[in-house]
Protein backbone atom coordinates (compact mmCIF):
# COMPACT_ATOMS: atom_id res chain seq x y z
CA UNK A 1 0.00 0.00 0.00
CA UNK A 2 1.33 3.89 -1.08
CA UNK A 3 0.55 5.69 2.39
CA UNK A 4 3.13 8.55 0.80
CA UNK A 5 -0.08 10.33 0.37
CA UNK A 6 -1.05 9.89 3.91
CA UNK A 7 1.96 11.60 5.34
CA UNK A 8 2.19 14.52 7.09
CA UNK A 9 5.14 16.74 5.60
CA UNK A 10 6.46 20.36 6.65
CA UNK A 11 9.03 22.37 5.33
CA UNK A 12 11.82 21.24 7.92
CA UNK A 13 12.25 17.73 6.50
CA UNK A 14 9.94 16.43 9.46
CA UNK A 15 7.33 13.68 8.25
CA UNK A 16 4.67 12.08 10.60
CA UNK A 17 2.89 8.94 9.67
CA UNK A 18 -0.24 8.86 10.98
CA UNK A 19 -0.88 4.93 10.89
CA UNK A 20 2.01 3.90 12.48
CA UNK A 21 2.99 6.68 14.18
CA UNK A 22 6.45 7.05 12.82
CA UNK A 23 8.28 10.03 12.55
CA UNK A 24 11.30 10.39 10.43
CA UNK A 25 13.29 13.26 9.29
CA UNK A 26 15.14 14.21 5.76
CA UNK A 27 16.89 16.29 4.56
CA UNK A 28 17.00 19.09 1.86
CA UNK A 29 17.26 16.37 -1.05
CA UNK A 30 14.84 13.95 0.64
CA UNK A 31 12.13 16.53 1.17
CA UNK A 32 11.94 17.45 -2.26
CA UNK A 33 11.68 13.81 -2.96
CA UNK A 34 9.17 12.91 -1.13
CA UNK A 35 7.19 16.23 -1.78
CA UNK A 36 7.44 14.90 -5.41
CA UNK A 37 6.13 11.87 -5.28
CA UNK A 38 3.48 12.74 -3.51
CA UNK A 39 2.79 15.27 -6.54
CA UNK A 40 2.76 12.12 -8.47
CA UNK A 41 6.05 12.81 -10.92
CA UNK A 42 8.13 10.42 -12.64
CA UNK A 43 11.50 9.54 -11.61
CA UNK A 44 12.73 11.79 -14.77
CA UNK A 45 10.77 14.80 -13.31
CA UNK A 46 12.40 14.34 -9.92
CA UNK A 47 15.79 13.80 -11.79
CA UNK A 48 15.71 17.16 -13.51
CA UNK A 49 14.40 19.14 -10.11
CA UNK A 50 17.27 17.55 -8.52
CA UNK A 51 19.74 18.60 -11.30
CA UNK A 52 18.14 22.04 -11.34
CA UNK A 53 17.70 22.45 -7.70
CA UNK A 54 20.82 20.89 -6.11
CA UNK A 55 23.40 21.55 -9.14
CA UNK A 56 24.26 17.67 -9.33
CA UNK A 57 25.32 15.87 -12.03
CA UNK A 58 22.28 14.15 -13.93
CA UNK A 59 24.07 10.44 -13.15
CA UNK A 60 24.80 11.17 -9.48
CA UNK A 61 21.20 12.63 -8.97
CA UNK A 62 19.49 9.36 -10.43
CA UNK A 63 21.77 6.89 -7.97
CA UNK A 64 20.94 9.01 -5.04
CA UNK A 65 17.42 8.76 -5.91
CA UNK A 66 17.18 5.16 -6.82
CA UNK A 67 18.95 4.81 -3.39
CA UNK A 68 16.57 6.93 -1.06
CA UNK A 69 13.51 5.20 -3.33
CA UNK A 70 15.10 1.86 -1.73
CA UNK A 71 15.29 3.54 1.68
CA UNK A 72 11.50 4.39 1.37
CA UNK A 73 10.24 0.80 0.16
CA UNK A 74 12.72 -0.49 3.22
CA UNK A 75 10.02 1.26 5.37
CA UNK A 76 6.99 0.49 3.59
CA UNK A 77 6.21 4.01 2.70
CA UNK A 78 6.08 2.98 -1.26
CA UNK B 1 -23.64 15.45 40.49
CA UNK B 2 -21.17 14.18 42.56
CA UNK B 3 -18.69 11.50 40.49
CA UNK B 4 -16.77 8.92 42.38
CA UNK B 5 -13.12 8.10 41.18
CA UNK B 6 -10.90 5.34 42.30
CA UNK B 7 -7.50 4.44 40.70
CA UNK B 8 -6.03 8.24 41.81
CA UNK B 9 -3.25 6.45 42.74
CA UNK B 10 -0.98 8.67 40.56
CA UNK B 11 2.60 6.90 41.19
CA UNK B 12 5.23 5.20 39.42
CA UNK B 13 2.83 2.48 38.42
CA UNK B 14 0.30 5.37 37.46
CA UNK B 15 -4.03 4.75 38.18
CA UNK B 16 -6.24 6.09 35.65
CA UNK B 17 -8.12 7.95 38.34
CA UNK B 18 -6.44 11.42 37.92
CA UNK B 19 -6.74 11.33 34.17
CA UNK B 20 -10.57 10.27 34.64
CA UNK B 21 -10.75 13.00 37.32
CA UNK B 22 -9.55 15.94 35.17
CA UNK B 23 -11.72 15.13 32.38
CA UNK B 24 -14.91 15.06 34.20
CA UNK B 25 -13.78 18.56 35.66
CA UNK B 26 -13.45 19.95 31.93
CA UNK B 27 -16.50 19.15 30.83
CA UNK B 28 -17.95 22.71 32.81
CA UNK B 29 -21.68 21.40 31.80
CA UNK B 30 -21.58 18.65 33.75
CA UNK B 31 -20.53 21.68 36.64
CA UNK B 32 -18.94 17.69 38.44
CA UNK B 33 -17.55 17.50 41.97
CA UNK B 34 -15.03 14.41 42.14
CA UNK B 35 -14.75 12.18 45.01
CA UNK B 36 -11.65 9.94 45.30
CA UNK B 37 -11.88 6.97 46.23
CA UNK B 38 -8.46 5.55 47.03
CA UNK B 39 -7.18 2.67 49.14
CA UNK B 40 -4.32 4.07 50.91
CA UNK B 41 -3.38 7.74 52.72
CA UNK B 42 -0.34 7.99 50.60
CA UNK B 43 -2.24 8.09 47.23
CA UNK B 44 -1.32 11.29 45.61
CA UNK B 45 -4.85 12.27 44.20
CA UNK B 46 -6.25 12.92 47.59
CA UNK B 47 -3.88 16.15 48.15
CA UNK B 48 -4.58 16.99 44.31
CA UNK B 49 -7.41 19.39 45.45
CA UNK B 50 -7.34 21.37 42.57
CA UNK B 51 -9.27 18.23 40.59
CA UNK B 52 -10.53 16.03 43.58
CA UNK B 53 -12.68 17.81 46.14
CA UNK B 54 -12.93 15.17 48.61
CA UNK B 55 -11.28 12.22 49.54
CA UNK B 56 -12.56 8.68 51.29
CA UNK B 57 -10.42 5.98 52.46
CA UNK B 58 -12.15 2.50 50.76
CA UNK B 59 -11.69 -1.45 52.51
CA UNK B 60 -10.19 -3.47 49.53
CA UNK B 61 -12.88 -5.30 47.68
CA UNK B 62 -11.08 -8.48 48.54
CA UNK B 63 -13.04 -7.63 52.71
CA UNK B 64 -16.18 -7.92 51.65
CA UNK B 65 -19.23 -6.40 49.38
CA UNK B 66 -21.03 -5.43 52.61
CA UNK B 67 -18.37 -3.05 54.14
CA UNK B 68 -17.27 -1.56 50.64
CA UNK B 69 -20.95 -1.17 49.63
CA UNK B 70 -21.80 0.02 53.18
CA UNK B 71 -18.54 2.69 52.71
CA UNK B 72 -20.47 3.91 49.14
CA UNK B 73 -23.78 4.53 51.15
CA UNK B 74 -21.62 6.91 53.67
CA UNK B 75 -20.22 8.87 51.29
CA UNK B 76 -23.54 8.87 49.35
CA UNK B 77 -24.92 9.84 52.87
CA UNK B 78 -22.92 12.31 54.23
CA UNK B 79 -21.34 14.04 50.95
CA UNK B 80 -23.32 12.60 48.23
CA UNK B 81 -22.32 10.36 45.27
CA UNK B 82 -24.43 9.98 42.31
CA UNK B 83 -22.06 8.12 40.01
CA UNK B 84 -18.87 5.86 40.44
CA UNK B 85 -16.32 5.11 37.84
CA UNK B 86 -14.46 2.40 39.29
CA UNK B 87 -10.91 2.45 37.88
CA UNK B 88 -9.05 -0.39 39.18
CA UNK B 89 -9.36 -4.34 37.48
CA UNK B 90 -9.40 -5.55 41.24
CA UNK B 91 -13.10 -3.26 41.71
CA UNK B 92 -14.72 -4.10 38.92
CA UNK B 93 -16.79 -7.07 39.68
CA UNK B 94 -17.70 -6.26 42.79
CA UNK B 95 -19.16 -2.93 41.06
CA UNK B 96 -20.79 -5.22 38.31
CA UNK B 97 -22.14 -7.79 40.31
CA UNK B 98 -23.85 -5.23 42.76
CA UNK B 99 -24.76 -2.48 40.21
CA UNK B 100 -28.67 -2.96 40.28
CA UNK B 101 -28.17 -2.64 43.70
CA UNK B 102 -26.19 0.48 43.93
CA UNK B 103 -28.60 2.31 41.10
CA UNK B 104 -31.06 1.79 44.13
CA UNK B 105 -29.27 3.22 46.48
CA UNK B 106 -29.08 6.41 43.89
CA UNK B 107 -25.36 5.86 43.13
CA UNK B 108 -25.04 4.82 38.90
CA UNK B 109 -22.04 3.54 37.02
CA UNK B 110 -21.75 2.43 33.38
CA UNK B 111 -20.33 -1.16 33.32
CA UNK B 112 -20.15 -4.20 31.31
CA UNK B 113 -22.49 -6.71 32.42
CA UNK B 114 -20.41 -10.12 33.85
CA UNK B 115 -20.46 -11.80 30.65
CA UNK B 116 -19.25 -8.89 28.74
CA UNK B 117 -16.42 -8.83 31.78
CA UNK B 118 -15.33 -12.62 31.16
CA UNK B 119 -14.76 -11.78 27.41
CA UNK B 120 -11.58 -9.65 28.77
CA UNK B 121 -10.19 -13.02 29.60
CA UNK B 122 -6.93 -14.14 27.22
CA UNK B 123 -8.64 -17.68 27.41
CA UNK B 124 -11.22 -15.50 24.97
CA UNK B 125 -9.05 -13.47 22.78
CA UNK B 126 -9.17 -15.49 19.78
CA UNK B 127 -13.22 -15.40 19.71
CA UNK B 128 -13.53 -11.85 20.08
CA UNK B 129 -10.68 -10.84 17.93
CA UNK B 130 -12.13 -13.27 15.16
CA UNK B 131 -15.54 -11.51 15.63
CA UNK B 132 -13.70 -8.23 15.50
CA UNK B 133 -11.90 -8.42 11.66
CA UNK B 134 -8.63 -8.78 14.29
CA UNK B 135 -6.44 -11.49 14.42
CA UNK B 136 -5.01 -12.76 17.79
CA UNK B 137 -1.40 -14.73 18.89
CA UNK B 138 -1.53 -18.16 19.38
CA UNK B 139 -1.95 -18.82 23.75
CA UNK B 140 -1.50 -20.84 26.28
CA UNK B 141 -2.18 -20.90 29.61
CA UNK B 142 0.18 -22.86 31.94
CA UNK B 143 0.27 -23.65 35.43
CA UNK B 144 3.13 -26.32 35.57
CA UNK B 145 6.82 -26.65 34.52
CA UNK B 146 5.23 -29.51 32.46
CA UNK B 147 2.64 -27.34 31.04
CA UNK B 148 4.82 -24.46 30.56
CA UNK B 149 7.47 -26.58 28.44
CA UNK B 150 4.48 -28.15 26.20
CA UNK B 151 3.42 -24.52 25.61
CA UNK B 152 7.20 -23.62 25.02
CA UNK B 153 7.42 -26.30 22.10
CA UNK B 154 4.00 -25.84 20.38
CA UNK B 155 4.18 -21.97 20.18
CA UNK B 156 8.49 -22.32 19.32
CA UNK B 157 11.12 -19.45 20.51
CA UNK B 158 10.81 -16.72 21.03
CA UNK B 159 7.44 -16.55 23.24
CA UNK B 160 5.78 -14.01 25.74
CA UNK B 161 5.78 -14.74 29.09
CA UNK B 162 2.88 -13.09 30.59
CA UNK B 163 0.59 -12.81 33.95
CA UNK B 164 -2.96 -12.99 33.92
CA UNK B 165 -3.16 -8.73 34.83
CA UNK B 166 0.72 -7.59 35.18
CA UNK B 167 4.20 -8.05 32.93
CA UNK B 168 4.95 -9.44 30.24
CA UNK B 169 8.59 -10.65 29.27
CA UNK B 170 10.03 -12.04 25.80
CA UNK B 171 11.87 -15.08 26.43
CA UNK B 172 14.53 -16.45 23.98
CA UNK B 173 15.48 -19.50 25.41
CA UNK B 174 13.23 -22.38 27.49
CA UNK B 175 15.20 -21.56 30.56
CA UNK B 176 14.55 -17.96 30.27
CA UNK B 177 10.82 -18.33 30.20
CA UNK B 178 11.21 -20.84 32.99
CA UNK B 179 12.95 -17.74 34.49
CA UNK B 180 10.51 -15.29 33.91
CA UNK B 181 7.67 -18.09 35.02
CA UNK B 182 8.55 -17.99 38.38
CA UNK B 183 9.32 -14.39 38.14
CA UNK B 184 5.67 -13.90 37.63
CA UNK B 185 4.25 -16.64 39.67
CA UNK B 186 6.46 -15.31 42.67
CA UNK B 187 4.84 -11.64 41.84
CA UNK B 188 1.83 -12.03 40.59
CA UNK B 189 0.46 -15.93 40.60
CA UNK B 190 -0.63 -18.27 38.80
CA UNK B 191 -1.24 -18.67 35.95
CA UNK B 192 0.71 -17.95 33.63
CA UNK B 193 0.38 -16.96 29.91
CA UNK B 194 2.55 -17.99 26.92
CA UNK B 195 1.98 -15.79 23.84
CA UNK B 196 3.35 -16.32 20.55
CA UNK B 197 5.53 -13.53 19.53
CA UNK B 198 3.63 -11.13 16.94
CA UNK B 199 5.41 -7.96 15.21
CA UNK B 200 4.44 -4.91 14.41
CA UNK B 201 3.51 -1.65 16.12
CA UNK B 202 2.17 -1.38 20.00
CA UNK B 203 -1.10 0.58 19.83
CA UNK B 204 -3.63 1.13 21.78
CA UNK B 205 -7.65 2.68 21.63
CA UNK B 206 -9.28 4.18 24.31
CA UNK B 207 -12.51 4.20 23.60
CA UNK B 208 -16.26 3.56 25.39
CA UNK B 209 -19.38 1.79 24.05
CA UNK B 210 -23.22 2.75 25.07
CA UNK B 211 -24.67 -0.88 25.58
CA UNK B 212 -26.55 -0.36 22.93
CA UNK B 213 -23.74 -1.16 19.92
CA UNK B 214 -22.90 2.98 19.64
CA UNK B 215 -19.68 4.39 20.44
CA UNK B 216 -19.30 7.46 23.07
CA UNK B 217 -15.87 8.36 21.04
CA UNK B 218 -12.63 6.67 20.88
CA UNK B 219 -8.81 7.36 20.40
CA UNK B 220 -6.20 5.29 19.22
CA UNK B 221 -2.12 5.85 19.90
CA UNK B 222 1.38 4.66 19.79
CA UNK B 223 2.98 3.85 22.85
CA UNK B 224 6.78 5.92 22.07
CA UNK B 225 8.50 5.44 25.66
CA UNK B 226 7.23 3.45 28.62
CA UNK B 227 8.45 2.75 31.93
CA UNK B 228 10.11 -0.49 33.32
CA UNK B 229 6.49 -1.46 34.31
CA UNK B 230 4.82 -0.89 30.75
CA UNK B 231 3.51 2.42 31.40
CA UNK B 232 2.82 5.12 29.00
CA UNK B 233 5.50 8.02 29.12
CA UNK B 234 5.22 9.41 25.67
CA UNK B 235 3.00 8.90 23.37
CA UNK B 236 1.28 9.81 19.78
CA UNK B 237 -2.16 9.88 18.51
CA UNK B 238 -2.55 7.57 15.47
CA UNK B 239 -5.05 6.92 12.82
CA UNK B 240 -4.94 3.29 12.41
CA UNK B 241 -8.37 2.76 10.26
CA UNK B 242 -8.43 -1.02 10.32
CA UNK B 243 -7.60 -1.11 14.41
CA UNK B 244 -10.37 1.74 14.93
CA UNK B 245 -13.21 -0.36 13.02
CA UNK B 246 -12.52 -2.92 14.83
CA UNK B 247 -12.73 -1.15 17.99
CA UNK B 248 -16.36 -0.26 16.25
CA UNK B 249 -17.19 -3.64 15.94
CA UNK B 250 -15.86 -4.16 19.34
CA UNK B 251 -18.83 -2.15 20.68
CA UNK B 252 -21.44 -3.31 17.97
CA UNK B 253 -21.29 -6.62 18.12
CA UNK B 254 -20.84 -6.94 21.52
CA UNK B 255 -22.73 -4.40 23.25
CA UNK B 256 -20.20 -3.08 25.15
CA UNK B 257 -21.13 -0.55 28.33
CA UNK B 258 -18.75 1.44 29.61
CA UNK B 259 -14.82 2.19 29.04
CA UNK B 260 -12.37 -0.07 27.64
CA UNK B 261 -8.90 -0.13 26.07
CA UNK B 262 -7.81 -2.74 23.33
CA UNK B 263 -4.07 -3.00 23.28
CA UNK B 264 -3.56 -4.08 19.92
CA UNK B 265 -0.01 -4.85 17.32
CA UNK B 266 -0.16 -3.52 14.08
CA UNK B 267 1.41 -5.13 10.93
CA UNK B 268 1.09 -2.44 8.47
CA UNK B 269 3.16 -4.56 6.02
CA UNK B 270 0.22 -7.23 5.92
CA UNK B 271 -2.42 -4.84 7.41
CA UNK B 272 -3.00 -7.18 10.25
CA UNK B 273 -4.07 -6.01 13.97
CA UNK B 274 -3.61 -8.60 16.50
CA UNK B 275 -5.41 -7.76 19.77
CA UNK B 276 -3.10 -8.41 22.14
CA UNK B 277 -5.30 -7.67 25.38
CA UNK B 278 -9.30 -6.14 26.44
CA UNK B 279 -8.84 -3.72 29.90
CA UNK B 280 -12.72 -3.04 30.56
CA UNK B 281 -11.81 0.09 31.90
CA UNK B 282 -9.76 3.43 31.43
CA UNK B 283 -6.14 2.78 31.04
CA UNK B 284 -3.96 5.26 32.97
CA UNK B 285 -3.43 7.35 29.86
CA UNK B 286 -7.44 8.10 29.17
CA UNK B 287 -6.34 11.84 29.82
CA UNK B 288 -5.09 11.86 26.29
CA UNK B 289 -8.25 11.80 24.72
CA UNK B 290 -9.80 14.26 26.30
CA UNK B 291 -6.69 16.49 25.37
CA UNK B 292 -7.44 15.96 21.83
CA UNK B 293 -10.60 16.71 22.24
CA UNK B 294 -12.76 13.40 23.30
CA UNK B 295 -13.83 13.51 26.15
CA UNK B 296 -14.71 9.92 27.24
CA UNK B 297 -14.91 9.83 30.35
CA UNK B 298 -17.77 13.01 30.31
CA UNK B 299 -19.62 11.90 27.52
CA UNK B 300 -20.32 8.66 29.68
CA UNK B 301 -21.71 10.69 32.49
CA UNK B 302 -23.93 12.67 29.94
CA UNK B 303 -24.76 9.14 28.55
CA UNK B 304 -25.97 8.30 32.41
CA UNK B 305 -27.54 11.00 33.31
CA UNK B 306 -29.96 11.30 30.06
CA UNK B 307 -28.01 14.25 28.83
CA UNK B 308 -26.91 14.74 24.92
CA UNK B 309 -23.80 13.35 24.65
CA UNK B 310 -20.92 14.20 21.86
CA UNK B 311 -20.47 12.88 18.62
CA UNK B 312 -16.92 12.42 18.42
CA UNK B 313 -16.15 11.95 15.25
CA UNK B 314 -12.64 12.97 14.34
CA UNK B 315 -9.27 13.81 16.02
CA UNK B 316 -5.86 14.98 15.15
CA UNK B 317 -3.18 12.12 14.16
CA UNK B 318 0.09 13.75 15.51
CA UNK B 319 -0.95 14.72 19.07
CA UNK B 320 1.83 14.30 21.58
CA UNK B 321 0.95 13.09 24.84
CA UNK B 322 3.86 13.70 27.65
CA UNK B 323 3.71 12.81 31.25
CA UNK B 324 5.63 14.37 33.87
CA UNK B 325 6.45 13.93 37.52
CA UNK B 326 6.03 17.04 40.17
CA UNK B 327 6.08 17.94 43.44
CA UNK B 328 3.28 19.04 46.08
CA UNK B 329 3.98 21.12 49.68
CA UNK B 330 1.30 20.34 51.89
CA UNK B 331 -0.05 20.71 55.45
CA UNK B 332 0.69 17.24 57.39
CA UNK B 333 -3.06 17.69 58.76
CA UNK B 334 -4.37 16.35 55.51
CA UNK B 335 -2.48 13.27 55.80
CA UNK B 336 -3.70 13.21 59.46
CA UNK B 337 -6.95 13.56 58.39
CA UNK B 338 -7.38 11.28 55.65
CA UNK B 339 -5.50 8.69 58.08
CA UNK B 340 -7.80 8.85 61.59
CA UNK B 341 -10.85 9.74 59.74
CA UNK B 342 -10.24 8.01 57.03
CA UNK B 343 -11.98 11.32 54.63
CA UNK B 344 -10.75 14.64 53.99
Amino acid sequence: MNRLSQLAINDEGFIFDPVRGESFTVNKTGLLIIKALKEGKSQEEIVRELVSSFNVEEEKARIDLVDFLERLRSLNLI
Amino acid sequence: MIVGVSGINAFDNPGPGVGVAKSIKEDRELNAKVVGLSYDAMEPGIYMDWIIDKSYILPYPSSGHEAFLERLYYIKNSYGLDFVFPNLDAELPLFMKYQQELESAGIKTFLPSLEQFKLRGKDRLEEVASKIGFESPKSQVVTSYEELHKAVERLGLPVMVKGVFYKAYKANSLPEAVSYYNKIVAEWGYPVILQSVVYGEEMNVVGAGDGEGNSLGMVGIKKLWITELGKIWTGVTVRNEKMLSGAESFIREFGWRGPFELECIVDTKEDKVYLIEINPRFPAWSYFSTGVGVNIAANILRKAFGMSTKDFNDYEAGKLYIRFTDDLITDMSKFQKILVRGED
